[in-house]
């Protein structure tokens, strides 16, 4: 008994030490990695359920560094500035035909597989035939059995393919486009001997192209490391820049509250989504925490898409734009941004964020029209000056006024303006269309009927968007609408989001996603075939946002045929996002806002708002300009 | 004959417990207004940020409904899965997984369930009675209200409360536990056990306390109970000690119903610790479940369900079958 004792309190010693040097001391990692040769990151997804499912072809192999270290794109985008870059590629695509369906590829030579093979096109070839032969059963290769009619191996360095319609956006659709790209190239040295095994191969672990190869990782699905390949140059993005850390480990740090612990701990060094009030308490805790933006608003703003209510304008009384404009008139913005979101966002009154790369495209452009536009009887509805009247309700509510932006930066910070609060007004364009309020307060139908209001939102599972829908939902009871705000898990938010029986008013973010001028790879969902009877139960493939404007199906399908770098392609976009703002056909809200608190006890340089040489986001491929820029701090 | 009756009686009751369960557990995700096409689809939409075109949705919606046996009506459908499930004890692949077997997802989550959970349950069971057997025998002594107590202190606090708490003192302000542990990997050695044991310590105590507060109370009242049947009464005039009558007459007696709770809380186990594997980090079938429930993965789900479904039932079961050993009343009915 005493030496069963002794055996107890040795483990719990050991352990406890192994824990505690590690970090207290910070000379090792968990993993047994020097932890000042380590990043280590939260992972997005949390923990993983099948982390020995790394074949690209399936679709799982994105996260845990997937995408950002071990992949490799013929084009890459750099998230700073919105422009592709070739990354394998040995430059920009060369056009064979006019019709421009037609290319012609070559990949830089010199580029090795982590296990020292050359990558030609022979590898190529073989990812296109291999998604091909079974684009039955591989369950991610759709976006290029339906993209590519044709392609052929010229020599080991070029190949052409042809693909079904003109394209004019080729290196966004067979490379990156903002965060991912949907196909992903395999070694055929490794995959053509498994036959048709390749559709259920597992590739733990993988042969990759990046500058990292995975050393080791959980098969409980916590965590994945990352090691850098002793002839990294050689590697997909070898020519971008020194990788810093040998190490990068992914691991899933738990809870909210696990992670702020751990986080002040300086047990990892960039966290994802945190919550403001979780950041607040690290931060008061540990002076090495930093939000993105050192002022309000501290987080980052500069995600790709945008969150709206989407409105199923082909279902009564919705497909009325007085309907429509009254709900966006109701809602007030400002009080709902600073209820749910602490006054930490970026309004965005067309239907993409306002970043400073969409800015300059969209919202300069379309600024005078919107100050311009009228509805009703000639009301104007746009308020230019809605983030100058934050800022004064942000002081009023007691935020330090040397924490607020001044002059230009508060339109940079909190958005170029947005609709104005005006139930009156609401009340006069329901009138018009023969809705008013019955004896209970709540606008009734014409014929009197009740009038509820389905507004789906995320659950827990998006916990903003859940803050953000109740919020909504509550100031537009106050104007007098009867809303039912029903929160869903996310398989079913889907097929509310797909189905038009099901679908009423959902807040939403797929059909907003714009980064930079190529508008064709999100808005391209706006298609007649696309449109399904507002009765059906036929899940849509696209347009969630149900935009039925025959004007806007229009310049999407003009546009469609257009180089991206024609100024009309660019004026067809400005006017989409007019005419969709203009018929209140989605009511945008606000940039996504995401957390990416980092620490700096180990490694600085990370990218900030005052220093934006890329996107933060340790899931986006774009990271790897983040491990070539960080700086090791020099601490053990 | 008797006997073999009675368990020719309980097995067909199995049986049927079984087959009525397989058929609720085919109908009931089916239930839920989730399509698991249309929720693998928005994951790989969400990847590809929207460069994945309608064209390519509509060939993946075709296939994976293909895939996933979603085609034919639900009759076909329930054949198929009865024949999948009895016959070959396939579950087929996870949907929000494809291609990962359901079989496999299971079977490395469900060793780290059940080495936690089992032992955990098992130790509360055996304090708490222990304890509560103590403190219903004295009750009328200060010492067992102080026992009593202890129950009434822990039994009432939010499983989620407890947990933080003692993570919040064990592993951060006292840091003796990791605050998120690194399970080790690859070949087993005696210090990669010793260091799952560590790491498993601290969700385990969390577990322990838990489940000690209601066997405490449970057993308390069936000993103070016990302690008054006139047999007991007998013993103490018989001159029988009080070490014998509280184990041989209070707490046999006493024992039957806190085993039927043991044999159900050991069948709940394979439902998983959500909220432990959540809060302390650790590997376990519960977050495979969940993710099952909110994506409308079917196959997971049945997998899941069907071995809770047979835990519980077989639990039932195997207490049926040794009651008569345990109870003589039984066995002489």
């Amino acid at each position: 008994m005493a030496r069963l004792g002794r055996s107890f309190v040795a483990t719990l010693l050991l352990g406890s030490l192994m824990t505690t040097t590690a970090f207290a001391q910070g000379a090792m990692s968990d993993v047994g990695t020097p932890r000042s040769e380590t990043l280590i990151v939260q992972t997005f997804d949390g923990r993983s359920a099948n982390p020995t499912a790394q074949n690209p072809l399936n679709s799982y192999a994105i996260w845990r560094g997937f995408r950002e270290l071990g992949w490799g794109y013929l084009w890459e985008m750099d998230t700073a500035t919105g422009e592709s870059y070739p990354e394998m590629a040995d430059g920009f695509p060369e056009v064979l035909n006019e019709e421009n369906t037609q290319f012609r590829i070559k990949i830089r030579p010199g580029i090795t597989w982590s296990d020292g093979q050359p990558f030609t096109t022979d590898d190529i070839i073989y990812s296109l035939d291999t998604a091909f032969k079974y684009r039955e059963q591989l369950t991610n290769v759709a976006s290029v059995t339906v993209y590519l009619k044709s392609y052929k191996k010229i020599d080991d360095l070029t190949f052409e393919v042809e693909t079904v319609n003109p394209s004019f956006d080729l290196t966004t659709r067979l490379g990156v486009y903002t965060w991912g790209t949907p196909f992903n190239w395999v070694p055929k040295h490794i995959f053509e001997p498994l036959g048709d095994e390749v559709v259920s191969f597992q590739n733990a672990p993988p042969v990759t192209l990046g500058p990292y190869k995975v050393k080791e990782f959980d098969p409980n699905g916590f965590w994945q490391l990352w090691e850098l390949r002793e002839d990294w140059e050689k590697s997909s993005w070898g020519n971008l820049g020194t990788p810093k850390p040998k190490y990068i480990l992914y691991k899933d740090f738990g809870t909210e509250e696990t992670r702020a612990l751990a986080f002040v701990q300086n047990q990892y060094d960039i966290d994802s989504f945190m919550s403001p009030d979780s950041i607040d308490a690290a931060k008061a805790r540990n002076p090495a925490i930093e939000t993105f933006s050192a002022t309000f608003p501290y987080h980052d703003m500069n995600d790709a898409c945008s969150y709206g209510v989407y409105i199923n304008q082909q279902r009564a009384p919705y497909d009325m734009e007085e309907v429509r404009w009254a709900l966006a008139l109701s809602l007030n913005l400002s009080q709902v941004g600073i209820s749910a979101m602490s006054g930490q966002f970026k309004a965005a009154a067309l239907p993409l964020p306002d970043t400073p790369i969409t800015n300059s495209i969209f919202y300069e452009a379309n600024l005078q029209a919107l100050k311009d536009l009228t509805i009703g009887d000639g009301y104007k509805p746009f308020d230019a000056e809605f983030s100058n009247t934050l800022v004064e309700s942000l002081k009023t509510q007691g935020i330090d006024p040397a924490l607020l932006p001044t002059g230009e930066a508060i339109q940079e910070g909190f958005g170029a303006g947005w609709w104005k609060h005006d139930p009156a007004e609401a009340e006069k364009l329901l009138a018009s269309v023969g809705i008013e309020k019955g004896a209970d307060g709540f606008y009734a139908m014409p014929d009197g009927s009740p009038w509820v209001i389905e507004f789906v939102i995320p659950g827990d599972w998006n916990k903003v968007l859940q803050r953000l829908g109740f919020s909504i939902a509550d100031s537009w009871r106050q104007a007098g609408f009867n809303v039912n705000a029903r929160q869903v898990d996310n398989g079913e938010y889907t097929t509310v989001q797909n189905t038009n029986a099901r679908n009423e008013l959902q807040i939403n973010w797929s059909n907003t996603c714009v980064y930079n001028s190529n508008w064709l790879g999100n808005w391209n969902q706006f298609r007649e075939s696309n449109i399904k009877p507002a009765d059906s139960n036929d899940p849509l493939s696209g347009n969630y946002a149900r935009i039925t404007d025959p004007e806007v199906l229009a310049l999407v399908d003009e546009g469609s045929r257009l180089p991206l770098d024609d100024p009309k392609f660019v004026e067809n976009g400005q006017k989409i996002a007019m005419e969709i703002a203009q018929d209140m056909q989605i009511i945008n809200l606000m940039n996504i806002p995401t957390t990416i608190p980092t620490n700096s006890t180990y490694w600085t340089n990370y990218p900030k708002q005052d220093n934006f040489y890329a996107a933060p986001y340790t899931w986006w491929s774009s990271f790897k300009k983040t491990v070539v820029s960080i700086e090791p701090t020099g601490q053990q | 004959m008797g006997v073999l009756r009675y368990v020719a009686k309980r097995i067909g009751l199995y049986l049927a417990v079984l087959f009525i369960g397989l058929t609720i557990t085919f109908m009931l995700p089916r239930l839920m207004p989730i399509n698991p096409v249309d929720g693998y689809i928005g994951q790989l939409q969400s990847r590809a940020n929207g460069t994945l075109t309608s064209e390519a949705i509509a060939e993946m919606r075709t296939n994976l409904e293909q895939l996933y046996g979603l085609n034919g009506n639900v009759f076909t459908q329930y054949v198929s899965y009865l024949k999948r499930v009895v016959v070959d004890f396939d579950f087929g692949p996870s949907f929000t997984y494809y291609p990962q077997p359901v079989s496999a997802m299971i079977l490395n989550a469900l060793p780290w369930t059940l080495g936690l959970l089992l032992t955990a349950t098992f130790i509360a069971w055996v304090l708490g009675n222990m304890v509560g057997l103590v403190a219903g025998y004295f009750h009328k002594k200060r010492a067992a209200s102080i026992l009593e107590f202890l129950g009434i202190l822990l039994y009432p606090i939010p499983y989620y409360i407890l947990a933080i708490t003692l993570l919040l003192l064990l592993a951060y302000i006292f840091p003796v536990f990791p605050l998120s542990p690194t399970f080790p990997v690859g070949q087993m050695t005696p210090e990669k056990l010793g260091m799952i044991f560590y790491n498993s310590l601290l969700p385990g105590i969390t577990l322990v306390l838990a489940g000690f507060g209601w066997n405490i109370l449970s057993m308390k009242a069936l000993a103070v109970a016990t302690t008054e049947e006139p047999y007991v009464t007998y013993a103490r005039l018989k001159g029988a000690s009080n070490w014998t009558r509280m184990m041989r007459y209070v707490f046999r007696n006493a024992l039957l119903p806190q085993v039927t709770a043991l044999a159900l809380s050991l069948g709940m186990v394979f439902n998983g610790a959500l909220l432990t594997e959540m809060i302390f980090s650790y590997p376990g079938i519960g977050l495979i479940m969940r993710t099952a429930a909110t994506g409308g993965d079917y196959n997971v789900l049945y997998g899941a369900i069907t071995l809770s479904i047979i835990a519980v039932a077989t639990a039932g079961l195997v207490i049926d079958l040794i009651y008569p050993l345990l109870d003589p009343r039984i066995r002489h009915k």
